[in-house]
């Protein structure tokens, strides 16, 4: 008997987020399936904290713009990735930001963004996509990015069996929530400080923190809405932006780098601070100490970087997306009869619209 | 208070020679003035009914959620128990997926099928878990002559490569006592009419043959103890008594009938002793026979193999000649599909006819299908795609009254199919935080 031969894909990027709090989640995803769309990660699963189900909606909707409806995680024959949705938390009201792209109409009156989530049954308990997504991976070959508030990561830490299976299959933890190396408190944290305290005092692999001073330093252009997405009529995340805050407006992006970091970690366009811990104070500020044995650091602007990490921004999230056949796993087998036939190729059902 | 009427123990036999017939539940078992307490409680039953090779959801699904109105056409031969049957949409088995096993999606469903467990791709150290069904064995099993019972209709084989390097034994079996010991399913039914009613005595085959050519009943052999019986009941469970025992004799009849007719169409047929060669014959046979094994209380915990994943028999009683696992890799040709639905609704078809049975036997003010709980399902949803998410899921009984039925439930995406079983095995009384990737119980199936 022989085993499937399998070579290691990319990286697979496990994004959590409040989408619909803040315009920097939808950049960072509008950058990952960019990323995603160059071979250099894969999306495996999409969770979001707000419990909101048109954050749920709008999030499909972006996944379906960039990357159409084949699931790479799961091979799922077509489904769309499930969308792992909180029901519980704070912040759960609708947002322009939320609304606005999913409103769009055409001229006969159809949505101009197509997406799968009418009801909550439509989405998933977010423990059980961050696990099974996890448990997909090869070993150390996932990164959890979290943008906002821990509260669906830390259901993780609730399941025996999840402890094992976080170090076995991956390697980082990217926070994008906090101000390093102290500083006032923000939202994210804020927002669950008990959930935040339990991710950084007991999560099993290392964690790299994205303060807000990072998404700060490295504003993202209102210039590049304008004219870099311009390519379509209709773009989720440029209605989501022009929804989100009177135009023009330059966009925070600590989540973007936070997506950037963990996908290019190697390339050197962060630096990183000394290793410490970084512990939740009880008015949700964040407090990094040095340590030599400590397994969190967090990024820090290198400003001779700082343009070039905004081109990268740019070209990444404007970039267009290409119809791709989807992944099949590159597997040899004895059998080779008994593979699930592909899924038809992949055909965005959203969009993109036809170029102008 | 005087107890003036002594009850009859729950475990009363008539016994023979070689023989030994368990009693259905009777009025006598009931201590007097003891109408509506615990003694009398009739005990839940779980079960699981699988069949392979995933079903056409375009015919399974509904598309509405709540009270079961028009079913789909795979369904709808289940119409006459539509207030008797639960629907459960979404529900997923992640452990039957690849995660970086490659191919053999047929024998990892049918491994993690009842244990939640990624099964050990391997053809010899094979390894899964305890399967549900076996946790609650250990517990109620202690209460009944039987754990439990495990049959099927086709293969045995518990070793070789049934998919892709798994090994047989996780294609041919549902049932897990440990990690390593699967318990493969009976196929024959003298096999199981022996095991339910012998006295544990391993005839030889030219005994059995002999036996059987005297064309002796069983029930002759414990037409003493009966009579004796009989005169201690009332004219109610005499009546009840005679049913029963007439239901035994049928199946009694209706096995050495297999018999004749495979001696008659091949002397030399590959076919266990008292197989029928008739498909729906041999699943009516069987279900009738645990249906007995649940009234008498012999069992409460069953599986049940229908035929195994990645089975490729041919259903040629349907005018189907082609295998039914190359049929399911249809690839969207509308006549393959078709006569995929086809043999779906077949299988509906049989099952219909057994929760028909469980439904006609009265136990108290209930029937043995209210004091049932049967998983009836497949370990892939789309066959051609072998996807593992929106497993086809039925839910028979109401596990004595306990969950709503008529309804058809949808969960969210992903929901572990271990959810379901943790409500089931805590329905029978073992309470488990964890089992295989199940997070909780499920919500939304009890009464209340």
């Amino acid at each position: 008997m022989q085993r499937g031969l399998q070579a290691t894909p990319p990286v697979g990027i496990i994004f959590d987020c409040d989408l619909g709090n803040d315009i920097d989640d939808a950049l960072a995803l509008a950058l990952l399936y960019g990323l995603d769309g160059k071979m250099e990660c894969r999306v495996v699963a999409t969770t979001i904290s707000k419990p909101n189900l048109n954050a749920a909606a709008l999030s499909e909707v972006i996944g379906r713009f960039y990357a159409g409806t084949v699931s790479a995680a799961f091979n799922a024959g077509g489904r769309t990735l499930p969308v792992g949705l909180a029901t519980e938390g704070k912040q759960r009201e609708d947002t322009p930001m939320l609304t606005a792209p999913l409103a769009r109409r055409t001229a006969d009156a159809k949505p101009v963004y197509n997406h799968g989530i009418e009801k909550i049954t439509d989405t998933a308990d977010p423990i059980n996509v961050l696990r099974n997504a996890l448990s997909a991976q090869h070993p150390k070959n996932a990164v959890l990015v979290l943008a906002g508030p821990a509260s669906n990561v830390v259901e993780l830490l609730r399941y025996p069996a999840s402890l094992q299976l976080i170090p076995e299959k991956s390697r980082l933890l990217v926070i994008a929530a906090g101000k390093y190396p102290d500083g006032k408190a923000e939202p994210g944290i804020q927002s669950d400080i008990e959930a935040a305290r339990r991710v950084f005092a007991e999560w099993p692999t290392p964690i790299v923190a994205v303060g807000s001073e990072v998404g700060e330093a490295i504003a993202f252009p209102a210039a590049s809405i304008e004219a870099d997405f311009a390519w379509s009529e209709a773009h989720p995340v440029v209605d989501a932006y022009r929804a989100f805050k009177p135009m023009p407006y330059d966009a925070t992006t600590a989540p973007m780098a936070a997506v950037l970091y963990a996908v290019r970690s190697n390339a050197g366009l962060f630096s990183l601070s000394e290793p410490g811990t970084i512990t939740v104070l009880d008015d949700g500020r964040t407090k990094f100490t040095p340590s030599p044995t400590g397994n969190h650091r967090y990024l820090i602007v290198d400003p001779s970087q700082i343009s070039k990490i905004q081109e990268s921004y740019v070209q990444l999230a404007s970039a267009k997306p290409v119809p791709r056949a989807p992944r099949r796993r590159l597997v040899v087998e004895e059998n080779p009869r008994d593979l699930p036939p592909a899924p038809p190729a992949a055909k965005p059902s959203s969009g993109p619209a036809q170029p102008r | 208070m005087m107890i003036t009427r002594r009850s009859l123990a729950r475990r009363t036999f008539l016994r023979g020679l070689g023989t030994t017939i368990a009693l259905p539940f009777l009025d006598a078992m009931v201590p007097a003035f003891a109408s509506s307490g615990l003694p009398g409680k009739k005990p839940v039953r779980m079960a699981f009914v699988y069949v392979p090779n995933g079903i056409m959801m375009d015919g399974w699904n509904p598309d509405y959620e709540g009270k079961l109105g028009e079913l789909p056409r795979i369904l709808k031969p289940l119409e006459a128990h539509k207030q008797d049957i639960t629907l459960i949409g979404n529900l997923t088995h992640n452990t039957g997926r690849a995660l970086l096993d490659g191919a053999g999606d047929h024998g990892r469903c049918s491994g993690s099928y009842l244990t939640g467990i990624q099964v050990k791709k391997t053809l010899v150290d094979i390894k899964a878990g305890v399967s549900c069904d076996q946790l609650v064995a250990n517990e109620v099993g202690k209460a009944t002559r039987f754990p439990s019972l495990e049959v099927g209709l086709e293969d045995a084989r518990q070793a070789g490569d049934c998919d892709s390097g798994y090994s047989c034994a996780y294609t041919n079996n549902l049932a897990w006592r440990s990690e390593t010991q699967p318990l493969p399913p009976i196929l024959d039914p003298r096999a199981l009419f022996e095991r339910l009613f012998g006295d544990g005595t391993v005839l030889s085959p030219e005994a059995r043959v002999a036996q059987a050519a005297e064309r002796r009943s069983i029930l002759d052999f414990v037409m003493g103890d009966t009579q004796k019986l009989k005169s201690d009941l009332g004219p109610t469970d005499r009546r009840k008594l005679d049913e029963y025992l007439s239901s035994v004799r049928e199946i009694e009849r209706q096995i050495e009938k297999a018999s004749s007719d495979n001696a008659q169409i091949d002397p030399k047929m590959d076919k266990p002793y008292g197989v029928p060669a008739d498909f729906a014959e041999h699943f009516r046979l069987m279900t009738d026979m645990v249906t007995v094994a649940f009234q008498a209380d012999l069992t409460r915990v069953l599986t049940f193999l229908v035929t195994r994943e990645g089975s490729s028999r041919a259903y040629r009683e349907l005018g189907i000649p082609d295998g039914h696992h190359p049929l399911t890799h249809h690839q969207g040709k509308p006549e393959l599909m078709e006569k995929v639905r086809r043999i779906n609704e077949y299988h509906a078809a049989q099952f219909s006819g057994w929760l028909t049975k469980l439904k006609s036997i009265k136990e108290g003010d209930s029937s043995l299908l209210d004091n049932c709980m049967i998983m009836y399902g497949a370990g892939l949803s789309d066959g051609n795609r072998h996807t593992h998410e929106d497993l086809p899921t039925l839910l028979a009984g109401s596990g004595g009254n306990h969950f709503k039925t008529g309804r058809r439930i949808v969960c969210r995406r992903e929901t572990p199919m271990c959810n379901l079983f943790m409500t089931m095995m805590d329905r029978m009384g073992v309470k488990t935080e964890h089992f295989g990737d199940g997070t909780r119980p499920l919500e939304g199936l009890d009464l209340s």
